[in-house]
């Protein structure tokens, strides 16, 4: 088992506190994405597991043994955790080969999992070249094979799809993806690509200013995130203020109902918001408003879809068109605030027309002052 | 992306051996303080008021900033020249202006005496050592140039200033760091220089070290007058490093060249030859008509030829080694770890730049004669010597090639198995062997052309095609000193020439 966990680990530099507490419990086998903004502390919590920063405090196991503790911490050389830096930094004096068998003592061993990898990453008969006859992308491979070579329980991916466009990095993403499930290899990637970390990812755990602020699978981080700042940082949001009513709405009348019904994943409500988009259900997560309370409504532009019959009514005020689909901003008849919709292509609203919009999924509600919410 | 790097604490190992490292190179100038601080301040006083020693600082002092300022300006003019006028053949004629680097100063005033037998005085030496100087400004600030864009002053010329003001209120507070560290450079050449000024009868404080040295046995005198230069020295030092305000760089998106009219073109060209033609055309000229006189041929003795070259070349080969490994600890430490003991062991390891060859000379024969006797006038004082004067040279090359070895490599062979160790020996070294190899080169072409120190220095009869060319040129048999002359082009100045092509760092650092 090479499941790892990481328990109220802190790193700093000088007065900054670059890691605080952080825990994690990466299962085995499965790829874990760090979600953050720059500067949150990913490459850090990267280097701190590889053993190449210091801890100040918490502790490091994969599987039962301790790597960093109060006490010891293994070097870097005897952890057994494999690191794929930001850049793919190949040993440029060494061949594609010999780069990827750089982690293993020479031998038939090694040439025949070197052989192996390289079929593996789609490089066959790229062993005798040089790095620098590498593409960006090929290089990221040979640099993800080289810590694959001598089976690491760990495997620690920082950002490394970051230098490449956007096209090559999410089919390489999705190979990675494929090559560590086939490898059956533990692994944490580094991103601050909302998307690639929703793609391929089992597990997401979103940073910021060196804490961890939420972990849950890509649909629960998405469509029930635990404060207002991870709503916006993995999607685009509408934000309204409201007034919260713990009772719920009659089902049958309520707008949700075909995306709230039983199953998995699916939101439910704990009572509903008065909004600039009338009565409509909503889920108040890890908060408890009282009833008559003011609050923060969130939801997503695509949870906004026109309706003939149900729904407030609207004007469209303008389209930002991005080809498969677009976000159509309207006003609300009778009130101040503005909401964005997303709308698939090609049936596309011009400006001026009117509509109704109505809410297809619980509203996300919380508390109404933002400095509140801060300390969620 | 944040970066996280040069917090971790270096290896002990490493500190202790950069520490023995900078010890060792810092006997010369601690013995000579030490030496110094025995005499009486009534003797000092004593010597330093002699009106003779008045002279000789004011002439050493004068000749510096002369030559200094002189090639500050020069410099600059020929370095703007080759970035921002429109030339055929630029980096040829940049290649060319680096020239007179290779030519040692004694050199260049043998060919000139061979021409121009009478020369002698100020003139003659402000003039020759400024020739040899200039490419010390021209090179960094030419790099400065190429790295500076010149739309600010394109910008300033719309904003209505004439080229010259923009030139000076855009462009010169942007190069003017390069510009000055390398007219200190000029300084601590002419004020260490020994064999031009002495050939040219212009006399310095280090010809009166050399006549203190040699004329009398009581040297304490000659000590005081040593310890005399190292201050003037470190005071330009310490000034320069006051007056260094770094002014950040608007980066280069393009160069513009301008176009100028042909007379004003041919000035232009006539400026950038000057030095090349001064320093290295007309004394190799000279050099090579006395090499194929016939009072030459019959005169030459080759087995004596054959083995001043062979203690030359194997003498820096020997320092060049020594140079290296004293440097390897301290350029390590300095490429990867920044805290406050780092940055005083790393200028140290610079100081040896600022103390005159003779100086280094005169300490350590004090030091070999009363602490090891055993080794007074052998190679192993002389070899030591040189590694000591040319330690730097290794230390910055050494030091920019370990630093470009990415930390993220060493990171990756870490997760990869390998002890700091071994992965030092498995990526850091083989990346950076090149480097370390043309900072042993750059060592061992310096140490060739060396000649103060040697004079002191060598052991009785043995002798290098620096101090052969001397003793010939000093006894008047410049028909004599030709091959050896020749030879030292053949052996030193050619190889540097070639490093210079090769290697743009190299060029600044000879």
């Amino acid at each position: 088992m090479t499941t790892l966990r990481l328990s109220g680990i802190t790193v700093s530099y000088g007065t900054r506190c670059a890691l605080d507490e952080v825990s994690l419990v990466v299962p085995s086998g499965s790829l874990v994405a760090i979600l953050g903004p720059s500067g949150c502390g990913k490459t850090s919590l990267l280097m701190a597991i590889a053993g190449l920063l210091p801890l100040e405090g918490g502790s490091i196991m994969v599987g039962s043994r301790e790597l960093s503790g109060s006490k010891k911490s293994v070097p870097p050389e005897q952890r057994g955790i494999g690191w794929v830096p930001q850049e793919a930094s190949l040993f440029p004096h060494l061949s594609v080969g010999d780069n990827i068998g750089f982690g293993m003592s020479k031998g038939r061993r090694r040439n025949e999992r070197v052989e192996e990898l390289t079929k593996l990453i789609g490089l066959e008969g790229f062993g005798e070249r040089s790095p620098a006859q590498l593409s960006g992308g090929q290089a990221q491979r040979v640099a993800l094979a080289r810590a694959l070579a001598p089976s690491p329980d760990v495997l620690l991916l920082d950002e490394p799809f970051g230098a490449l466009d956007s096209v090559l990095r999410h089919s390489l993403a999705r190979d990675v993806a494929r090559v560590l499930r086939e490898e059956d290899t533990t692994a944490i990637l580094v991103t601050h690509d909302r998307e690639e970390a929703l793609d391929i990812a089992d597990w997401v755990a979103v940073m910021d200013q060196g804490r961890i602020v939420q972990v849950g699978t890509p649909v629960e981080i998405y469509e029930s995130p635990s404060t207002p700042w991870v709503a916006s940082f993995v999607g685009d949001t509408v934000e309204l203020s409201g007034v919260w009513r713990s009772d719920s709405l009659d089902c049958t009348q309520c707008g949700s109902q075909e995306f709230c019904g039983p199953g998995e994943n699916r939101p439910g409500c704990t009572g509903h918001v008065m909004c600039a988009l009338g009565d409509v259900a909503a889920t108040a997560k890890g908060v408890e408003p009282r009833d008559g309370d003011t609050v923060r409504v969130v939801v997503r532009p695509e949870w906004l879809v026109p309706s003939s019959s149900s729904g407030v009514p609207a004007t469209v005020r303008g389209v930002s068109y991005a080809g498969h689909d677009a976000l159509v901003e309207f006003d609300l008849t009778g009130h101040p605030e503005r909401v964005r919709a997303r709308i698939a292509a090609p049936f596309l609203p011009s400006v001026g027309q009117g509509f109704h919009l109505a809410l297809r999924h619980p509203a996300l509600v919380f508390p109404a002052h933002p400095q509140n919410a801060a300390l969620l | 992306m944040e970066k996280v790097r040069g917090k971790e604490k270096p290896r002990l190992w490493l500190v202790l051996s950069a520490t023995v490292a900078i010890a060792v190179v810092s006997i010369p100038l601690v013995y000579l303080v030490a030496r110094g601080s025995e005499l009486s301040a009534g003797q000092i006083l004593q010597v330093l008021s002699r009106p003779r020693v008045g002279e000789l600082a004011l002439n050493t002092v004068g000749l510096s900033l002369a030559v200094s300022v002189t090639a500050v300006v020069l410099g600059t003019a020929i370095a703007g020249i080759l970035t921002r006028v429109r030339l055929r053949y630029g980096k040829t004629l940049l290649l060319i202006s680096a020239l007179p680097l290779a030519v040692p100063s004694y050199l260049a005033s043998y060919g000139w005496l061979v021409a121009v037998p009478g020369l002698q005085g100020f003139i003659p030496s402000y003039v020759l050592l400024t020739a040899v100087t200039v490419p010390y400004v021209t090179l960094p600030v030419a790099a400065a140039l190429r790295g500076t864009s010149a739309d600010g002053e394109s910008v300033a010329r719309t904003l209505g200033l004439g080229p010259i003001r923009a030139f000076a209120s855009v462009t010169w507070p942007q190069v003017r760091p390069a510009a000055v560290a390398g007219g200190l450079l000029v300084f601590l050449y002419t004020l260490s220089d020994f064999g031009l000024v002495a050939m040219l009868r212009y006399e310095t404080l280090t010809w009166g070290i050399q006549q203190a040295y040699a004329a009398s046995f009581d040297r304490s005198q000659a000590a005081i007058l040593a310890l005399l230069l190292v201050v003037i020295a470190l005071v330009v030092v310490i000034a320069e490093r006051g007056a260094r305000r770094q002014v950040r760089r608007t980066t280069a998106t393009h160069i513009s060249t301008e176009m100028i009219s042909a007379p004003w073109r041919t000035v232009a060209l006539a400026l950038v030859a000057l030095p090349p033609v001064v320093g290295v055309l007309i004394p190799l000229g000279g050099l090579g008509v006395r090499l194929v006189g016939a009072e030459t041929i019959r005169e030459v003795d080759l087995s004596r030829l054959a083995l001043a070259t062979g203690v030359t070349v194997g003498a820096s080969a020997l320092a060049a080694i020594v140079a290296l490994i004293i440097a390897l600890p301290l350029a390590a430490l300095a490429a990867r770890y920044s805290n406050r003991w780092v940055g005083v062991l790393e200028t140290l390891g610079y100081l040896p730049h600022a103390v005159p060859g003779i100086v280094v000379g005169l300490s350590l024969v004090f030091f070999s004669l009363s602490v090891v006797p055993a080794l007074y006038q052998t190679m192993v004082v002389l070899v030591f010597a040189y590694a000591v004067l040319f330690m730097p040279k290794a230390l910055g090359t050494a030091r920019s090639s370990i630093e470009s070895v990415s930390p993220d490599l060493i990171s990756v062979a870490r997760t990869l198995g390998s002890s700091p160790l071994r992965a030092w020996a498995r990526v850091t070294l083989p990346l950076a062997l090149p480097g370390f190899g043309i900072g042993a080169l750059l060592v061992a072409i310096t140490t060739m052309k060396e000649l103060p120190a040697t004079l002191l220095l060598r052991p009785t009869g043995v002798n290098t095609l620096a101090t052969e060319l001397w003793s010939r040129t000093s006894a008047g048999e410049f028909g004599a000193a030709a091959p050896y002359a020749a030879v030292l082009v053949l052996v030193a100045a050619i190889p540097a020439m070639i490093l210079s092509g090769v290697r743009s760092v190299a060029k600044e650092e000879m």
